[in-house]
């Protein structure tokens, strides 16, 4: 069965994958891209990232506070879904897997395909906690509603473990 | 020796005020029972550290990276749309309605991050690789696309060659052998061990090592990582075998493995327990879908990881195994040479019996300054890996001038030589590697690893001081090896110091005074619990002091 012939191991983020002999990787076979959301920081980091985003977006001068949390929700979640769901396979080669993660969007390779991992729970709950706050601060408003809403729902559904590796009308297969 | 807050037999490092979270004293497995080691065991067990890195950092590691993605895909942009020339390999315009040939995001990280710093690697020398060696030196006009040597070279320390025993010297007594055996055997064999190609040096060779490493018998092979890749193959070939492998593993080990049609299972690195759980899993559980009980178990461990500088925790893995009924595959490629009273390897070291382990492979391209490996064993395993390995089957064999540097290497080193020349090296290490740490870890790095082995990892953690550190010291004269992600993990990018027994003490100040300069320059010093400083570097050389004057 397929758990008990990987070469991967499930809970540890420090893998080697090769030598950095040629800026690429030779065949020590594990996919970063698939540990590299569990070391140490990253939630912290990501806190802070949205933060500096939301900051920015509060000093330019014509926005107002409900503009400002609606725009760092929606950058927010374009940029996750852009990072996540969009860009297939890895930034350096995998010589190791036959190209098996080439055709994998980063949220299918995060730990390896398994599923309720602490990890895509906090992925997952980011854009919820964020829609919550932008819902406060624009108070309510219907029109902010529906934006912070349509793109919550365009970030929280690929994310769900039923539609692991489906590509609607085969958009975005190859 | 089993409270105290400090669970010396998992691998989990005590936090600041050595509080270890997960650990109440109770050792699962074994009954109540406390093993009985001899103290000194206990003191070798607790000598590794791997301090975790420092919250602010990792953020600010994260942040350098984000930047970096962010950088590569305008550049990427800029190229694409043709403001900037592409240098990398392009479809042609022919071909542009075809199915692409190359995906460019994979080679994203080679564009974007790799190639900007692309001088700190692959830096071609001229002169032997010794303590010290010369640096060719290279300039780019086009960001490291093009380096163009400039004819000049830079005398240069030698932090970065595995020459753990200083046996890459061009004279002595080992050149002078090995060129006797050039006008003796040749240069190349052309034939494999099994055909025309077993001469009388390669017998000489593997008697010397099985009187080396102390065991039965043992077969050479002409390449390190082939006598890993080519070898396990041979050893679990059937089918109902697992193998249980460290996460670490250098990657001709995981090649072996894979070339086999066993299980791999995969441990975490140094943890025992985790390996008795996966044991225990493994043999209550039996094969996959049948249940049936396996036919072997083997555990493939290093000696000493390359990367880590870690030490593997012998005499517990020896336990379990003979408690399970596995074989263990110790790879001794760092540990051989390097650890123990005399340079036996990690067996030595640890005070086990060399015939414990199952299966002793190592290389003698580290601590004996030739290239190739080693398998020893017991003569029955010995007979089938000469009759079944694929390198002795189809690889050519060792050429003789190498076999040579490797027997007087040896013989030097066991004393055979008639001098204590051998003695002197090895003591010689181990002050130079328990000196360079000590003082390292005093200035406030980060080093990873246990305080005996001779590679000393320093924590740089950011993509850009990975290539202001290694352009630093080389303008300094000292050459270094800087590794980062993929080859480690995304934060922890490391400067990797290997220590030889022909660095002098004032070649070591030398170059800690230029590291603890670029350091400060750098903001490095990141360690949260530094030592006081002790008198500890005298310590380290009284040994070695009364050897060199009996010799």
């Amino acid at each position: 069965m397929e758990q008990m012939d990987r070469t991967q191991p499930k809970d540890s983020p420090r893998v080697p994958v090769g030598t950095m002999g040629d800026g690429g990787t030779t065949y020590s076979g594990v996919n970063p891209n698939a540990v590299w959301l569990n070391s140490r920081g990253i939630w912290l980091s990501y806190v802070i990232a949205v933060t500096i985003l939301h900051l920015i977006l509060l000093s330019i001068p014509f926005l107002n506070v409900a503009q400002a949390w609606t725009l760092t929700n929606v950058v927010h979640n374009i940029g996750n879904y852009i990072f996540l769901h969009m860009l297939k396979g890895t930034p350096w080669e995998t010589n190791w897997d036959q190209g098996k993660s080439r055709l994998l969007t980063h949220w299918e390779q995060i730990d390896f395909g398994e599923q309720f991992t602490t990890t895509r729970k906090f992925l997952l709950l980011a854009p919820v906690i964020l829609f919550i706050l932008a819902s406060f601060y624009t108070k309510y408003d219907p029109l902010h509603f529906v934006v912070n809403l349509s793109t919550m729902l365009l970030v929280l559904i690929p994310k769900l473990p039923q539609l692991h590796g489906v590509r609607i009308f085969g958009i975005n297969k190859y | 020796m089993v409270g105290g807050g400090k669970n010396t037999l998992s691998g989990s490092a005590p936090t600041a005020n050595g509080h270890v979270k997960e650990s109440n004293g109770f050792i699962p497995h074994s009954n109540g029972h406390v093993p009985h080691y001899k103290d000194d065991k206990i003191k070798k067990m607790s000598q590794e550290s791997f301090e975790p890195v420092p919250l602010l950092v990792a953020c600010l590691t994260y942040l350098g990276y984000g930047m970096l993605v962010l950088f590569g895909y305008f550049r990427d942009f800029l190229r694409k749309s043709g403001v900037e020339t592409t240098h990398s390999t392009i479809e042609r315009k022919k071909m542009r309605d075809f199915v692409p040939l190359y995906q460019s995001f994979e080679s994203f990280y080679t564009r974007n991050l790799y190639t900007r710093i692309r001088d700190c690697w692959n830096r071609p020398i001229c002169s032997v690789p010794s303590a010290e060696f010369d640096v060719s030196e290279r300039v780019s006009n086009d960001g490291n696309w093009h380096l163009r040597l400039t004819g000049k070279s830079k005398r240069c320390v030698n932090l970065g060659s595995y020459n753990y025993l200083g046996f890459a010297e061009k004279s002595g007594p080992c050149a002078d052998a090995a060129a006797g055996a050039l006008q003796q055997y040749g240069a190349g064999v052309c034939s494999t061990r099994q055909e025309l190609g077993n001469y009388s040096i390669h017998e000489e060779l593997e008697q010397t090592t099985a009187r080396f490493l102390r065991v039965e018998d043992a077969v050479t092979f002409g390449m390190g990582f082939a006598t890993n890749s080519m070898n396990i193959p041979a050893l679990m070939g059937g089918k109902g075998c697992l193998i249980l492998s460290d996460e670490l593993n250098h990657a001709s080990l995981v090649l072996g493995a894979r070339l086999c049609s066993t299980v791999i299972k995969v441990f975490k690195h140094n943890d025992i327990e985790d390996v008795e759980r996966k044991l225990r899993e493994a043999i209550i559980n039996g094969q996959p879908r049948t249940h049936r009980a396996w036919r072997k178990i083997l555990i493939i461990v290093e000696g000493i990881y390359s990367m880590e500088g870690s030490i593997i925790k012998l005499p517990d893995l020896i336990r379990l195994k003979k408690k399970y009924g596995a074989y263990l595959y110790l790879d001794e490629a760092h540990s051989i040479g390097a650890l123990g009273e005399t340079g036996r390897g990690a067996t030595e070291y640890w005070g086990v019996d060399p015939r414990d382990v199952d299966i002793m492979m190592g290389t003698f391209t580290k601590s004996f300054g030739a290239a190739g490996g080693y398998i020893g064993g017991s003569k029955r395993l010995i007979n089938h890996l000469r009759a079944y390995s694929h390198s002795t089957t189809y690889a050519c064999s060792m050429s003789a001038p190498v076999a040579q540097q490797v027997i007087t290497s040896m013989k030097i080193i066991m004393g055979e030589d008639g001098t204590n020349r051998g003695q002197l090296r090895i003591k010689q290490l181990a002050a130079n590697s328990k000196y360079f740490r000590q003082r390292l870890v005093e200035m406030g790095f980060i080093v990873y690893g246990n305080d005996d082995s001779p590679i000393v990892p320093v924590l740089l953690y950011m993509p850009a001081k990975i290539a202001a550190f290694s352009r630093e010291l080389y303008q300094q004269n000292v050459g270094v090896v800087v590794v980062g992600f993929p080859a480690t993990p995304l934060v922890e990018s490391r400067a990797r110091f290997c220590l030889s027994a022909a660095h002098t003490r004032e070649m070591l100040d030398k170059v800690l005074d230029a590291i603890s300069d670029v350091g400060d320059r750098l903001q490095l010093k990141y360690s949260l619990n530094p030592p006081t400083k002790g008198v500890f570097a005298e310590e380290c050389y009284r040994q070695v002091d009364c050897l060199s004057h009996e010799a």
